[in-house]
């Protein structure tokens, strides 16, 4: 029988996204949130949330795929501070060449006994000086971006190769880079703070926006203030488009799925799944340099023992509100992106009504038991 | 220990009746277990002898049917129930703790306590004088994953000896031993026997058989077929042949034609501890056939010819071309589908529908950046209607098909990479009589286009009904190649099971 008989006694609910519980518990929010406090709603709050979020956001699109993967990486908090201080070490070296090379001969000719860098940024800012790249806000920002990128990514693959040909599980393996990245973060900052010396050029992005035609934030001025969509929350939206692509529309995104809920039959289907879980880990890593960049680029600077703390834990809690499963082999890009979402009206609301920060945890905590108690029961009847 | 009466059996098991969603795995079956005997239970894979003996440990509930256990009606709440009144079963995966010790593994869940501190010493001495009882002398406080198997054995059955068992329940026990260790099983079966006990022995090895038991009792297609009250003069053929003594159910086609020249050759096949230099060639238009019993090496030796399990010695040819792959994606893309015996641990992914399913293996065609899924949808939809596959929506998950729609997925899925060479692991295991039919069909017809199909089967009239030839294993060697359309069930039995005079040849 080859037509397509009506479906078999299920429930309709089961033919839903299984998105579609999240986005109903989202909507609920915005609305009691906008009831209790009509400022909420206004573009400049919703777009202070959106940028807060994007970071936690940008990352939490890789989690996505290495959750469905059924691993986990606990590191990418630790990494967003390690990525991002090694770019804003980098912009400065190019922007302080002079200096710095100035500093470092006088101190060697005065036999100090400290010096006032490293001999390896010395070399850098000589070799910087040599490429004509010294004091250049251009080339500065990009040596930067590009650094923060590259190293969040390799360490994407180190973490993955410690999983493929290490054999070790995901979560000790990404355990050991969560506590090594913020070290080395610490170490190389001496527990002080990435402070940028650019003028501006590097801060451009994170704090930067698409002006909206025709808004006026700030009515009573000369010039007007128009509503900006910021930077990284554009970039979020448009990654989360690509990555929503990536899982639904590609060889690997199936392939990923497939990993996770039944591995061994992956492997008797052909599927090189080492390579695919290699190819996340890259993935989840190039997105955590995005994320660095950007905020580093919204901050300015890179605080080595604040930046991206316990960022791992709000990520795998927007993943597992947006109904990815925890065992791997199910989940959408969608739901994590109304995961984050929620977090950041959650938040928000709880600013606005003036509960203390200390017991915002606990909310936090409640919601992300609640969202997956909640979405347990669909799907699993039998 | 009570005195046996000889009137009422220990155990018996009365109009058992076991019906799961797909299938009837047990139809009125009755058997009596008396004390002091050891009762043999033999049938071919998936005759109902595994799903018996759950339902006697405690583990199943029959869908009807009386359970008596000294002539009272009981009714088991689980295994530690069955524990409780004396029945204990002997896993073939052994299972003991390996990270404690002997006596911890033996008195486990009730060990001698004064205040809620284990006592070591009374735990030692209770430990030895049951290890002592089965004539064991390994040192109580030595870890269990230093044993061997059958020291694992020994402990587990010492551990059945605490909860005053008289019931045991030994599913292939000596599957891993060693000859001697099997000796010394077997010696003390005999004395269990002697102080009493009832000893339930399952077993694929006709000759142990023979020696062990008092009576045989021979399931088949969940029934009770035959019962030996005595093995006096029964011969280890006399067991084959109940066993498998079936008239042919299930219509085969005529088989096609067969060439002359070869077109698959394997040779010397070695992967260590699982297939030893297997060699055999395939001719153009035959289906060949693998028999064997569980842990032959069969499904090895498919294994290693697709590449998913590392090989260190052999090659393979297809039509005179070597097969150079090294990975399992290499050897698909070389002609070579291996169709998997455990479809829902390893052929197919639950969770997934049937079109991601369908597409898995060859979806490199269906995609360049994207995967075009117009495409995708119409070839799962090609292949559901010519395996007439019964099925709701493309998109629902695999997982909520009957066995055989399963199965012809599956097949779907392999049949979409348009392999040479076909592997085909127990094609039909789990699937009712209809599907079956259908899937012989399909064999005949992918062989008379020239695809080259190896079938893998333990269920010997499929074997008998499909195949030019069948070769045997055990053991990891390939023991003979028997004609399919001459060999008796008797003859595969004999030689799978490594009773006397084979007399088959390569």
């Amino acid at each position: 029988m080859s037509e397509t008989p009506a479906i078999p006694d299920r429930k309709w609910t089961a033919l839903l996204p299984s998105w579609t519980g999240a986005l109903a518990a989202l909507v609920l929010l915005v609305v009691v949130t906008t009831a209790m406090n009509r400022t909420f709603i206004s573009g400049e709050n919703i777009f202070n949330i959106l940028r807060q979020w994007s970071f936690v956001g940008i990352i939490a699109l890789g989690m996505t795929f290495v959750i469905i993967l059924g691993g986990i990486d606990l590191s990418v908090g630790s990494l967003v501070a390690f990525a991002g201080g090694v770019g804003v070490l980098m912009l400065n070296t190019v922007l302080e060449a002079p200096k710095l090379i100035a500093e470092y001969d006088a101190a060697v000719q005065a036999a100090a006994t400290h010096l006032p860098c490293s001999g390896f940024r010395y070399a850098l800012a000589k070799l910087f000086t040599s490429l004509g790249m010294a004091g250049s806000e251009g080339a500065a920002v990009a040596l930067a971006f590009l650094l923060i990128v590259l190293v969040a990514s390799l360490s994407g693959l180190l973490t993955g190769t410690l999983i493929t040909k290490g054999r070790l599980a995901p979560f000790i393996a990404t355990l050991g880079g969560l506590a090594a990245y913020r070290s080395l973060s610490l170490a190389i900052a001496d527990g002080g703070e990435y402070r940028s010396a650019s003028a501006g050029a590097f801060k451009a992005i994170g704090t930067g926006g698409i002006p909206i035609p025709g808004t006026n934030l700030a009515p009573n001025a000369a010039v007007p203030v128009p509503l900006l969509i910021p930077w990284p929350v554009l970039v979020f939206i448009l990654l989360a488009v690509l990555a929503h692509i990536l899982l639904t529309r590609t060889r690997f995104g199936r392939y990923v799925v497939a990993v996770g809920c039944n591995e061994r039959a992956a492997v008797y289907s052909a599927v090189n799944v080492n390579r695919i879980k290699l190819l996340t880990y890259v993935l989840t890593g190039f997105l955590v340099g995005v994320a660095a960049l950007l905020l580093s680029s919204r901050m300015n600077s890179v605080s080595s023992s604040g930046t991206g703390l316990f960022y791992e834990l709000d990520v795998i809690a927007a993943v597992v509100i947006g109904g990815t499963s925890m065992s791997g082999g199910k989940g959408t890009v969608i739901g994590t992106v109304i995961g984050v979402l929620i977090l950041g009206v959650v938040g928000n609301m709880l600013n606005m009504l003036q509960v203390s920060p200390y017991l915002q945890g606990l909310v936090k905590g409640l919601i992300i038991i609640a969202a997956v108690l909640v979405q347990r029961r669909p799907g699993k009847e039998e | 220990m009570s005195e046996p009466t000889p009137a009422v059996p220990v155990v018996e098991m009365k109009s058992i009746t076991k019906v799961f969603p797909s299938v009837r795995a047990l139809e009125n079956v009755s058997i009596a277990f008396r004390a002091g005997e050891v009762h043999g239970l033999i049938g071919e894979n998936g005759a109902g002898k595994s799903t018996l003996m759950r339902i006697l440990c405690g583990v199943k509930v029959p869908t009807s049917g009386e359970l008596l256990l000294r002539g009272e009606p009981i009714q088991l709440h689980g295994p530690a129930d069955a524990e409780r009144r004396g029945i204990s079963m002997i896993h073939q995966e052994l299972n003991v703790v390996g990270e404690l010790s002997v006596a911890e593994n033996i008195l486990l869940g009730h060990e001698p306590t004064t205040g809620g501190l284990i006592r070591r010493s009374r735990m030692e001495a209770e430990a030895r004088e049951l290890l002592d009882g089965i004539g064991c002398t390994i040192d109580p406080w030595r870890l269990v994953k230093h044993l061997s198997i059958a020291e694992q054995q020994m402990v587990e059955i010492a551990k059945a000896l605490s909860h005053k068992a008289d019931v045991f329940i030994m599913d292939e026990p000596t599957a891993v031993l060693t000859q001697r260790e099997v000796a010394l099983l077997m010696k003390l079966i005999r004395d269990l026997r002697s102080r009493g006990a009832a000893i339930i022995y399952i077993s694929h090895i006709l000759p142990e058989v023979r020696d062990i038991c008092d009576r045989v009792t021979v399931l088949r297609d969940g029934a009770v077929v035959h019962t030996f009250d005595s093995l006096a003069g029964v011969t280890e053929h006399d067991l084959a042949n109940a066993m498998v003594g079936r008239e042919m159910s299930e219509q085969f086609p005529p088989r096609p034609e067969v060439g002359q020249e070869a077109v698959f050759e394997a040779t010397d096949i070695t992967v260590p501890g699982k297939v030893e230099g297997v060699s055999f060639a395939v001719r153009k238009g035959e289906i060949f056939g693998f028999a064997g019993l569980i842990g032959a090496g069969r499904t090895e030796l498919a294994e290693a010819i697709a590449c998913l399990r590392h090989r260190t010695a052999g090659t393979v040819k297809v039509e005179g071309q070597e097969i150079t792959a090294r990975t399992a994606r290499e050897a698909v893309r070389q002609g070579i589908a291996y169709l998997s015996e455990d479809r829902r641990g390893t052929g197919l992914v639950m969770g997934m529908n049937l079109i991601e399913n369908t597409t898995l293996v060859s979806l490199r065609n269906y995609s360049r950046l994207l995967i075009r899924s117009g495409e995708e949808r119409e070839a799962t939809m090609g292949h559901i209607r010519a395996l007439a596959t019964k099925i709701g929506r493309l998109e629902e998950d695999v997982g909520t098909l009957s066995g055989g729609n399963q199965q012809k997925i599956a097949l779907a899925k392999w049949l979409e990479t348009k392999p040479k060479v076909l592997i085909l692991d127990e094609p039909t295991r789990g699937i009712d009589v209809g599907a079956k039919a259908e899937i012989y069909r399909l064999i005949h017809e992918l062989t008379a286009q020239g695809m080259i199909c190896l079938v893998i089967s333990s269920e010997m009239n499929e074997l008998l009904g499909l195949c030019h030839r069948i070769a045997v294993m055990r053991d990891g060697h390939l023991r003979g190649v028997l004609d399919g359309t001459t060999a008796t069930d008797r003859e595969v039995m004999r030689v799978a099971a490594g009773v006397e005079g084979t007399g088959a040849t390569l």
